[in-house]
């Protein structure tokens, strides 16, 4: 497992090196490749007084594995609606909310070594301090996890850092947009950032290390119960959107950069 | 004694005029968002209203704070210029029922949980930003408002939720549909989407 595990790391890992070369060289050609698309950083218009040119941050998204990645979209589409949803809403109408912001903290905690870690690697020493003292505060008082003590009581709240956001913080490009199965958006470089958190850091996979069934049902459990609390964002995506496609890629990359800049 | 009521009436002038001249300067850009979505959960908490007089008043409500021709400006970005001024126009009405009915599902998701009012930013005399944050059982999720000074008022101009703005995602899916369809293509797509949520 393991093994499996760390090819698959130093596949995506060279990959990522590769793709690096093309989103360097990417601004030059961008404007003829369909490839990759930018958005109009200078759109001043005439016709109204006010210019918003101060306002319009440029995104680039570079997307050359679009046909695959739709397909992909597509397939997560349906395993959402007709799976990981209906699921979800088993969870809501068995646990009570309640219920289930315990087990969202409890897998929250569980998880503090991979902020820790990564804030620490980020230098961020008063982020990674605050992770540790999180750690121990709700653990304990916290019932294990249970409960998010440290916010409620001690006003420290959660900040999330993992490895692709590591990575961005170093300068490292996104690379390609990709969408993972089940899993969804992603970037090469987030793809990397998620199997590093997920072999290195992350408790559950040293806990379950050989037992991938096991492992997966852990996974499958705290993304149920994460589904569970959420106010139905993807179907609203979906309502809403012309190509619900285009419009979560760049949200997945508008947030990424965010979290990733502070 | 004389004193004390010089004093007292200078108070009340120096009051007089502050107030005054928050008078004229309109509403602070916090009051302004706390306002407008306040005016929608009130809306929506109606419950004696059909669905058609709730949406003419959600519209109404949206219309004198929303910054609709600046939002639709920016979304198409260079493609703004290219469009006849028939197509901008087209465009300015369609993308405003959609963005209407994208924030709304999105604050009425969210009806029962706590919005806090964080800070404002005055960037200048024409911009500000307020920082907004909804408490929910599991976790806050900020939504920060851009607005521009229009006359004398503060307006809407972007909606960016947890960090992803909605102008720049609507650009960014729309420069892709025009740019392999056409624009006139976009405006039919977005007459569709309108329709198919209409009847939903």
């Amino acid at each position: 497992m393991k093994l499996i595990r760390l090819i698959s790391c130093t596949l995506l890992i060279s990959t990522l090196s590769l793709t690096q070369k093309i989103s360097i060289a990417a601004p030059d050609v961008s404007a003829t490749t369909s490839n990759h698309f930018f958005l109009a950083k200078n759109a001043t218009p005439t016709e109204i007084e006010e210019d918003f040119s101060d306002d319009e941050d440029e995104i680039i998204v570079s997307d050359p594995f679009e046909s695959i990645n739709r397909k992909i979209f597509s397939f997560n589409d349906t395993a959402y609606v007709y799976i990981l949803k209906p699921i979800a809403r088993g969870f809501r109408a068995v646990i009570p909310e309640k219920g289930r912001v315990a087990v969202n903290n409890f897998f929250s905690n569980l998880l503090s070594p991979v902020r820790i870690a990564n804030a620490a690697m980020q230098l961020k020493g008063e982020d990674a301090t605050n992770e540790i003292v999180r750690l121990i505060v709700n653990s304990t008082l916290g019932l294990g996890g249970l409960f998010d003590v440290a916010k409620n009581d001690f006003k420290i709240k959660i900040k999330k850092e993992d490895f692709g956001q590591t990575l961005g913080h170093y300068k490292v490009a996104n690379g390609p947009y990709i969408v993972i199965p089940f899993l969804g958006p992603s970037t090469i470089r987030d793809g990397v950032g998620l199997l590093v958190d997920g072999t290195a850091f992350d408790p559950v996979s040293y806990i379950y290390d050989d037992e991938t069934g096991r492992y997966v049902l852990v996974k499958l459990i705290d993304i149920e119960n994460t589904i569970s609390l959420d106010q139905d964002t993807y179907e609203a995506i979906k309502k809403d959107s012309l190509d619900p496609y285009l419009f979560l890629r760049n949200s997945y990359i508008q947030h990424r950069a965010g979290v990733v800049e502070n | 004694m004389i004193v004390r009521n010089y004093i007292r009436s200078f108070v009340s002038i120096f009051i007089l005029t502050l107030s005054l001249n928050s008078l004229a300067d309109g509403a602070s850009p916090t009051s302004q968002v706390k306002s407008t979505v306040n005016g929608i959960l009130d809306v929506l908490s109606e419950k004696s209203l059909t669905t058609d007089a709730r949406r003419e008043k959600i519209h109404k409500l949206l219309n004198s704070r929303f910054y609709f021709r600046a939002m639709s400006q920016r979304t198409l970005a260079r493609n703004w210029k290219k469009a006849t001024t028939e197509q901008q126009k087209e465009f300015i009405g369609l993308f405003s029922d959609l963005l209407r009915n994208t924030y709304v599902g999105r604050i009425e998701a969210y009806t029962d949980q706590r919005i806090e009012y964080l800070r404002e930013k005055i960037k200048n005399a024409k911009r500000s930003i307020v920082y907004t944050q909804i408490v929910t059982s599991s976790a806050d999720i900020p939504i920060t408002y851009k607005l521009a000074k229009k006359g004398n008022e503060w307006l809407i101009y972007d909606v960016i939720i947890e960090k992803v703005s909605l102008i720049s995602n609507y650009r960014s899916s729309y420069a892709s549909i025009i740019k392999r369809e056409g624009m006139d293509h976009l405006l039919e797509k977005m007459k569709e989407k309108l329709k198919t949520a209409d009847a939903s």
